[in-house]
């Protein structure tokens, strides 16, 4: 048998054999098309609830996304020269007390008092010395 | 103000868009699954020999590819899907041997002696009783052979011949070069039409 006839023979085999096993796949039992519907329904259902374990955690992503972006508005318009990795942990958790941010809102007035203690201080520690003399 | 709201329609959007493209390729997965899923029970049953472990292992294989491929362009869904099926199947099979060495050592026969090809084939429907015992012989020595091919070549045969893969496809379904996939095939079928004969052609 030459090289063509064979591969004649081969795929005139082939063709039977596909035959045959079409027709097996056609005479499945109802019982087995049946697992086979629910083997596909649990697959699809698994398709559903990877989703929407994904979709869980989205409206958490988007509080940490919109807390980071934040935070980088908030600092960089503070150009504070040199930022080191402990003063950063330092002013989150600043940042994350309610306290902090009620001071935020009276920061002029922290301000003044600041500026108003250090002459004081001044003051205090001047008149001492003026007491010795 | 006018920001936010913008924003929330615009996440409203995106978010329905998400579940539009969701729906839609649950539908394309399940008109895939519903069109392979016949033929890829067959082809585990004739591989297994076990109907109900051949239904587990397609299941588990559509499971896998809706997890973890759902995402994958659908003329892929094919070669990995019966990828995923012939590491279940060849799992399968290195456990059974397993199973039967212990068996052995116990002194209790491999259960696959009690496999009946003629129970186990399935019935055709809607032929003439001549005909219908025919094709169902025919099928019955067609499998029986086929199951005792070397697994490669069993692989290379069905996927190519029963799922209709081209050399690529089967090439990706087996993991293997398509060099191999040509080889693995070419022997099957000279094997098959050696030991079914004349009885068959």
């Amino acid at each position: 048998m030459n090289e063509r006839n064979k591969n004649t023979a081969d795929e005139a085999f082939a063709e039977k054999a596909k035959q045959l096993f079409d027709a097996s796949v056609d005479g499945l039992d109802g019982e087995t098309r049946s697992k086979l519907n629910r083997g596909r329904q649990a697959a699809l259902a698994e398709l559903q609830s990877g989703g929407q374990r994904w979709m869980q955690w989205a409206p958490a992503g988007g509080v940490a996304v919109a807390a980071v972006a934040a935070l980088v508005v908030w600092t960089g318009s503070q150009q504070v020269p040199e930022l080191d990795a402990p003063g950063v942990v330092a002013d989150m958790e600043i940042l994350l007390t309610e306290d902090s941010l009620e001071m935020l809102e009276d920061l002029e007035f922290y301000s003044w008092i600041d500026l108003d203690g250090e002459t004081t201080d001044s003051i205090e520690t001047e008149e001492p010395e003026n007491n010795v003399g | 103000m006018n920001a936010c709201a913008a924003s929330f329609a615009v996440s409203c959007i995106a978010s329905d868009r998400k579940g539009v493209d969701t729906l839609q390729r649950e539908a394309r997965l399940n008109r895939f699954f519903t069109d392979v899923e016949k033929r890829a029970l067959r082809i585990a049953e004739i591989s297994i020999r076990d109907r109900d472990e051949a239904l587990d292992l397609v299941q588990d294989a559509m499971i896998k590819l809706a997890r973890n491929y759902a995402d994958r362009p659908e003329d892929e869904w094919t070669p990995l899907f019966y990828r995923i099926l012939q590491n279940r199947i060849r799992d399968w099979q290195r456990r059974q041997m397993v199973r039967n060495r212990v068996m052995v050592f116990f002194g209790r026969g491999s259960e696959d002696d009690d496999f009946d090809p003629v129970a186990a084939a399935p019935d055709p429907a809607g032929r003439a009783p001549d005909e219908e015992l025919q094709s169902h012989e025919a099928m019955v020595s067609l499998q029986g052979a086929i199951a005792e091919l070397p697994g490669r070549q069993r692989e290379a045969f069905m996927l190519r011949t029963f799922e209709g893969l081209d050399v690529t496809g089967t090439a990706t379904a087996m993991g293997c070069s398509e060099g191999s996939v040509k080889t693995h095939y070419s022997r099957a079928v000279h094997s098959l039409r050696e030991t079914l004969g004349e009885h068959w052609q």
